[in-house]
């Protein structure tokens, strides 16, 4: 009987984790998985094998850390399998970029990997800053420092694909 | 980054979330085995304990490489937690804002200053936010009272880092108050001109970052 109810438990917490289904699937996707649907499965079934290990406030972070861990390895896989020399390299699979403006995609393109995550975290997985750190593993400060710099940088490749896309001087002699 | 360029980059995602229901897959993965921990008996329990002891000469070593790496000045989650809240009688909030936990992960070291840094960026968001919304109050005195509490932070609170250093630099003297380093990428002048913008009547930037950075 107990056992049972522990199981009814965990299923009703599971159910709560299983809601992000969709958000795991479109992550995967944006971040270049040939199998979106089979890398936000497995990622559930680890989330299920490891529940008490998923944040019960807020599993995304988490569903999207472990999810990213699959990607890299499918990319590795398939690098591996392609003959590439850095097969075991760990690298941030090229994100799904061909549907954007290309100014955007150029821009997020010339961003490092973690500059990039980081700001994707954030626009495209809605997270909050928090919950983006707790996806990456780093420290709330450090992660607002790295988006901070990945704006900064972003808004200038954007800005030097579209110049009048720059502030008007006044405004940065004014703070400097 | 502006409004328009966060809202172009929000606009662009080429694959938005949608809610999706697969019965068949929740039924299927809530059929299988769950770690419950402590199970594992017999001759497995050898190998775990081999490899626990392995690991802990690991992370004693890493550990050791670590703090000397970033300095070897790193404190466990406690002296964070005491930092935090020292911080919290040393630094101002708006009114109707409170302190938010700190969550620390228990077996996690932060460079000393973390639980100050942390503090300081929690005060700068609460301002920015407050100040935002005394611009749409049109109230005033507020707005003049976040400015000038947001530029006593830049001024005594945060600090930035030299080029080129880590993101875990930490200043050779370190201020007696609570602390926050900005990398040296522009960002510190970056968010000065946002304030003056504010001040000027222009506080998209203020906005922005109000959101963005607000705790989660």
């Amino acid at each position: 009987m107990g056992r049972e109810l522990d199981r009814d438990v965990a299923e009703a917490r599971f159910r709560a984790v299983f809601a992000h289904l969709g958000a795991v699937t479109a992550y995967a996707r944006r971040r270049g998985s040939t199998d979106p649907a089979g890398i936000a499965a497995e990622t559930m079934t680890i989330a299920w094998r490891r529940l008490r290990d998923v944040p019960e406030d807020d599993p995304l972070p988490w569903l999207l850390a472990t999810g990213r861990n699959l990607v890299w390895a499918e990319a590795r896989r398939a690098r591996r399998a392609g003959g590439d020399p850095a097969d075991d390299a760990v690298t941030t699979p090229a994100p799904e970029f061909f549907e954007l403006d290309p100014d955007l995609a150029a821009a997020l393109m010339a961003l490092s990997p973690s500059d990039r995550e980081a700001l994707l975290l954030v626009a495209w997985e809605d997270l909050t800053p928090a919950g983006a750190a707790a996806a990456l593993g780093i420290s709330g400060p450090t992660f607002r420092v790295r988006l901070l710099r990945a704006r900064r940088r972003l808004r200038a490749r954007l800005a030097e694909a579209r110049p009048d896309d720059v502030p008007p001087a006044h405004f940065a002699v004014e703070g400097s | 980054m502006t409004d328009q360029a966060m809202s172009r980059l929000r606009a662009a995602n080429p694959f938005p979330a949608t809610a999706t229901e697969d019965a068949a897959l929740f039924e299927r993965i809530t059929a299988g085995p769950r770690n419950e921990g402590g199970r594992r008996r017999g001759r497995s329990t050898r190998l775990v304990i081999v490899l626990a002891l392995l690991a802990a000469v690991l992370l004693a070593s890493t550990a050791w490489a670590i703090s000397n790496w970033i300095g070897g000045d790193v404190v466990k989650p406690p002296v964070t937690r005491a930092e935090y809240a020292q911080a919290q009688n040393e630094l101002v909030l708006p009114p109707g804002y409170h302190w938010p936990t700190l969550n620390v992960d228990p077996n996690s070291v932060t460079t000393r200053g973390g639980g100050g840094g942390h503090a300081v960026v929690i005060a700068q968001n609460a301002w920015e936010c407050f100040w935002v919304q005394a611009i749409h109050d049109g109230d005033r005195p507020a707005q003049q009272r976040a400015y000038g509490e947001l530029r006593k932070l830049l001024a005594h609170n945060i600090l930035v880092a030299p080029a080129g250093a880590s993101d875990n630099w930490a200043p050779p003297n370190p201020p007696r108050g609570p602390y926050a380093v900005f990398a040296d990428d522009g960002g510190f002048e970056w968010i000065r001109a946002g304030y003056a913008q504010a001040a000027a009547g222009h506080p998209a930037r203020i906005e922005a970052s109000c959101r963005a950075n607000r705790p989660g």
